[in-house]
């Protein structure tokens, strides 16, 4: 068995590469799948949890939170594709037009 | 015809409204529980009104068959009047019961509350404001002027109205207000507290301006209207705080209460009660358009001819009599007053006598037919004021005899009062109306309307013949008003003026002020009176526009007609009821509508042995005196002054032709060096009062509003100019951190959830 501590640092550093990498990229889908990264170091922080403290709740979390990620990968897509249609970019530096 | 057929077919409209009261009837409701109908028929009527003309402005059937709302306001008004004489049927049927010659009945409990002691807790027993109706002999009395006579104004309206394309689409403005201060008056008269007395007395007050200033657009009716507000206003604050005082004193505005416990009177501080009824007294004179707060009146004025009607004869300046006639409980020793408060009789005597007289010198000069009416309404009111001054007067020495005669006679002249002049300013409406339609004819489309006045008695003259129904009319109200022997005020006026004497001459010398001075106001109403119509009716037409005057507007004659019989024999037929005596039996006398003697005729040889020849010989001397002058010297004068035979070929109809022929035979005698002098400008000028009031605002609260401005403007203004322009500019250096790149937004984030996490660590740790 592995010792959940391992579980929940790698959760850390996966949430560390997300965020590093979703402020850092201009590429929306670049930071889309940062975002992601990072959603997967929470879910594993969940893993770590129900191994430390025993019960199924975690489990259940982490089901649930893989589900509802799948949909929003979705619906991000679908804004970058109505993004790319009216702006033709996907660049994040340029999509700033609701600012003003 | 055709056309006064198809008006006349309108009433069909009011019918449902008539049918409310007898449906209720029928339903087993009571009469008393119907009481709130008087006040909520309207009330659901006005905004229907407003609304209704705002939608339907210019709408075929809004127009001509709902008159743009005055159908509706007058069956509003119907359904008040029918549920006022279903009570007033009730009350006489079911009298033997009342013990106390009142009836209550209370609706809800409208604010609870608990009163902070000075030690901080509250009191043990709960404060109730409560609605109710009270209903005795005086409200029966005004509830019966009021809902009558605002149903005829408001059908004195429809063909005064809804005929003058001028007011066209603004009729329902003026229908909305009249409805609600119809419900104002209502609401006052059947209040059974003080409280609710003065919340109906400020709808009153609010619906006075917006009727006075109904042409808003006229500079004067807007500076009219204000006048009116502010002035009323003034008494109104000295109102409020007598009932304050009240309440300090009784701990109750409740009617119920402040009248029959006589445990609280026992332990009333005369002196304190006294600044509190005599604060009450100065908003009854702003109401009542008493001096010195009389400035309003005339130039109320400018209103509409029925609002000068409904407000300023029959109803509204009535309030401050009613609030007047409601201090008795107070005084009566009789009954659980509190004695030594004569002064206050005194002072409200005073204040009658003089603008009574003054009122009455300051119509001699008016030539505005409707502004002699206004100064006549003001001295009348004022003869009402003397009354009830000596009633009090009385009530508080125990003379009790003397005090109910003087009090029942106020009030019947309030009512006779009230009846003639309601219909005098609605005759003086229908003459206005008419001359100016007279002149619309000629001159249409010359361009000189602005030079002429339709309400200037100089350009009248004559008209007996030419609006005999109005000719008449005004005739009989006058002489009502002046006292002319067996006609209507007589009967009241007469009372007034004897007791008043009598209160001057076996028991108070002060009151010798006021004594003389009603008496020789009668003489003079007998003057402007009888100038007013000699006028407006006599003598030979001032202008080219009297021969085409006719009167031909519908509605218009019908409550003239009604009001003429009531004031010709209203007076006599309530006098041999015993009407003073029933109305002065609010307050603990029985009272009952009952002949005096067994037969009519020993009745009528009472009364007018009573009126005539009573035992008395000062009140024999003073009762003929005032018969003297008022019936043989003021008309008279009036007449070589003023009157003359019409033009030739002209007849009047019978019933005034007589009096047209009288005034042709006296001469006629030149005043213009009199109508130079002075003292008549003195008089044109209304005695300075409006001149010195503005010029004491101009002194002081002009000012003080102009430091006022200023510190509003610089001050308060600028702080908050400040506080904005600073946060505009905060707020647009917090905008330049808002880059608009989602990796920004995403990096703050971050930092401020890592700030967090570290703050609660540091905390926790």
């Amino acid at each position: 068995m592995i010792d959940p501590s391992w579980i929940a640092g790698l959760g850390v550093i996966l949430f560390g590469i997300g965020l590093i990498g979703a402020f850092s990229r201009k590429n929306a889908i670049v930071v889309l799948m940062c975002i992601e990264v990072m959603l997967n170091g929470a879910n594993l922080n969940f893993v770590a949890g129900t191994m430390y403290w025993g019960g199924p709740d975690g489990w259940v979390f982490t089901t649930i939170a893989i589900a509802i990620t799948a949909a929003e990968v979705a619906i991000g897509l679908a804004i970058f594709l109505s993004l790319y249609s009216t702006q033709e970019t996907i660049s994040l530096d340029e999509a700033n037009i609701l600012r003003n | 015809m055709s056309e006064n057929k198809s008006e006349a077919g309108l009433l069909v409209y009011i019918l449902p409204f008539l049918a409310i009261v007898p449906l209720m009837h029928y339903q087993g409701w009571e009469s008393s529980d119907s009481a709130i109908l008087i006040v909520a028929v309207p009330f659901v009527t006005f905004p229907v009104i407003l609304v209704a003309g705002q939608l339907y402005n210019g709408h075929e059937t809004w127009k001509n068959k709902l008159k743009e709302g005055g159908i509706l306001a007058l069956g509003a008004l119907g359904t008040s009047l029918s549920a006022a004489v279903w009570i007033i049927y009730d009350y006489f049927d079911a009298l033997p019961d009342f013990g106390d010659q009142h009836s209550i009945s209370q609706w809800l409990e409208w604010v609870s509350f608990d009163l902070l002691q000075s030690d901080y807790t509250l009191t043990a027993e709960t404060n109730i404001l409560g609605v109710g109706v009270w209903v005795d002999s005086v409200t029966l009395m005004l509830l019966f002027v009021a809902t009558f006579l605002c149903f005829l104004i408001c059908w004195f309206s429809l063909g005064y109205m809804n005929t003058d394309p001028i007011n066209d689409d603004r009729n329902h403005r003026f229908y909305g207000e009249f409805v609600l201060f119809a419900l104002g008056m209502f609401g006052m008269v059947l209040a059974d507290n003080f409280l609710w007395l003065f919340i109906f007395w400020e709808i009153m007050g609010l619906c006075s301006y917006l009727l006075i200033g109904f042409y808003y657009w006229k500079e004067s009716a807007a500076y009219a209207a204000k006048k009116a507000f502010l002035t009323t206003r003034v008494g109104d604050v000295f109102l409020m705080v007598g009932l304050f005082m009240l309440y300090d004193i009784y701990g109750s505005l409740e009617f119920s209460v402040i009248f029959h416990d006589p445990s609280l009177h026992g332990t009333v501080d005369s002196a304190e009660l006294f600044w509190a009824l005599l604060m009450m007294f100065i908003g009854a004179v702003g109401k009542s358009a008493q001096f010195p707060l009389h400035v309003w009146l005339p130039d109320a004025m400018e209103g509409p001819t029925p609002v000068s009607a409904l407000i300023h004869a029959a109803t509204m300046v009535n309030a401050g009599l009613y609030l007047v006639a409601r201090m008795v409980p107070f005084v009566d020793v009789g009954h659980h007053g509190v004695p030594g408060l004569e002064d206050l009789g005194l002072i409200v005597a005073y204040v009658g006598g003089i603008t009574a007289f003054m009122a009455a010198a300051i119509a001699f000069v008016q030539n505005d037919i409707k502004k002699v009416l206004a100064y006549s309404t003001m001295s009348q009111l004022a003869y009402i004021f003397t009354g009830l001054g000596s009633a009090l007067w009385f009530y508080n020495h125990d003379e009790h005899h003397a005090a109910v005669v003087v009090f029942g006679a106020s009030m019947f002249h309030l009512f006779n009062h009230a009846m003639a002049k309601g219909m005098l300013f609605m005759a003086s409406g229908s003459v206005i109306h008419e001359v100016h339609h007279a002149h619309d004819h000629l001159h249409h489309g010359n361009g000189n309307h602005e030079h002429f006045d339709p309400q200037d008695m100089r350009n009248m003259g004559g008209l007996a013949s030419k609006m005999p129904i109005t000719a008449t009319a005004m005739m009989v109200g006058s002489m009502s008003i002046i006292g002319i022997p067996l006609i209507g005020g007589f009967w009241s006026k007469e009372g007034i003026i004897a007791e008043t004497w009598l209160a001057a001459l076996d028991h108070e010398p002060l009151m010798i002020g006021p004594a003389i001075l009603v008496i020789l106001t009668a003489g003079m109403t007998g003057f402007y009176m009888s100038r007013m119509w000699f006028m407006t009716f006599a003598g030979e037409p001032k202008s080219d526009v009297v021969d085409h005057v006719h009167e031909a507007t519908p509605w218009i004659k019908e409550p003239l007609i009604i009001l003429t019989v009531i004031s010709a024999l209203g007076g006599i037929a309530f006098a041999l009821l015993g009407a003073t005596d029933y109305l002065s039996s609010s307050y603990g006398d029985s009272g009952h509508l009952k002949l005096h003697e067994s037969t009519f005729i020993d009745s009528v040889i009472y009364q007018l042995e009573h009126a005539f020849l009573p035992e008395n010989q000062n009140l024999r001397l003073v009762g003929w005196v005032t018969i003297l002058l008022s019936f043989i010297i003021g008309p008279i004068f009036a007449a070589r002054i003023h009157g003359g035979s019409l033009a030739e070929g002209e007849s009047a109809t019978s019933a005034v032709s007589w009096l047209v022929g009288i005034s042709g035979k006296f001469g006629s005698q030149d005043v213009s060096s009199l109508s130079e002098s002075d003292l008549a400008e003195a008089l044109e000028k209304r005695l300075y009062f409006d001149d010195l009031y503005e010029g004491l605002l101009a002194k002081t609260v002009l000012p003080m509003a102009a430091f006022a401005a200023w510190f509003d403007r610089t001050v308060i203004d600028g702080v908050i100019k400040q506080i904005e322009s600073n946060s505009v500019s905060g707020s647009l250096q917090i905008r330049t951190i808002t880059t608009g790149s989602a990796r920004d937004y995403i990096l703050m984030a971050a930092v401020g959830m890592l700030s967090i996490i570290a703050l609660i660590w540091g905390i926790s740790a």
